[in-house]
């Protein structure tokens, strides 16, 4: 139960990175002194919540996945792993400093009387969801490569 | 269109993460094809993956404030930056998703 409850952590803390970043991209748009104060927060959460998912699913790859792998590797989807595996383990890393960067760029460069400075964090914002979103993909197909290795092939 | 101003930090650690970007596809490449420094990897702190990572996140680090001190801001602005991070993430998944792509095979 533990090793399930370390990979769905893993997974619900990107889920709501994804979703935080979404809001944020939302209110930096319209950003204004009404909302500059959530726009920092969401900024800081979103970064906690990467690492948090970088570390949870860092110790679940390293301590756990090595079992699964075998499985997959040996199933007929073997590019769940050979391929996904590999591209969603190192693309990770540019989204974590992504995440990492967010709230400097915010802090330092968001200003609400400054409209065109958002344009910064909104790139920032957007690359972090669209990774976000490869990364929930690769997931589910890694985790459908498991479930072939495990039906033997079928 | 007037390019918008910036923060020291924000030049300094938007150029720090474009390298590490880079340094991120170039080490995995490196330790892909060379087993020696595979192994070292490994070595140094039991898991390759688990040292790569901290390579490219040491580096954002002490680059950014490296860069945070030599003033790039007066250099830099904004859309500069934001341009060159998108590069980067564009460039560093290209070559990721693409070395890997020759294991994308059906058995």
């Amino acid at each position: 139960m533990f090793v399930q409850g370390v990979m769905m952590g893993h997974v619900a803390l990107g889920v709501l990175g994804i979703l935080l970043a979404v809001a944020l991209f939302m209110d930096v748009l319209n950003v204004s002194e009404k909302n500059i104060a959530r726009i920092r927060k969401l900024s800081l959460a979103v970064s906690v919540l990467i690492i948090l998912a970088y570390v949870v699913g860092g110790y679940w790859y390293v301590v756990y996945y090595g079992q699964d792998r075998d499985i997959i590797k040996a199933g007929q989807w073997a590019w769940a792993h050979n391929y996904f595996m590999e591209v969603k383990e190192h693309v990770f890393f540019m989204m974590l400093l992504l995440g990492i960067y967010l709230p400097i760029a915010v802090y330092r460069n968001l200003h609400p009387a400054e409209k065109k400075n958002r344009s910064l964090v909104l790139v920032v914002c957007a690359l972090i969801i669209l990774l976000g979103l490869f990364m929930e993909g690769a997931g589910g197909i890694i985790g459908k490569g498991l479930t072939m290795g495990l039906l033997g092939g079928e | 269109m007037e390019n918008p101003p910036m923060d020291k930090y924000s030049a300094g650690f938007g150029l720090s993460l474009v390298v590490a970007n880079f340094l991120n596809a170039i080490i995995l490449i490196v330790k892909e094809k060379n087993a020696a420094v595979m192994s070292a990897l490994k070595a140094a702190l039991g898991h390759h993956w688990i040292t790569h990572g901290l390579i490219v996140i040491a580096v954002f680090i002490i680059l950014g404030f490296i860069f945070s001190i030599m003033k790039l801001e007066t250099n830099m602005n904004a859309c500069k930056i934001q341009k060159y991070i998108i590069w980067s993430v564009i460039i560093s998944g290209v070559i990721i998703a693409g070395f890997f792509l020759p294991n994308l095979k059906v058995s």
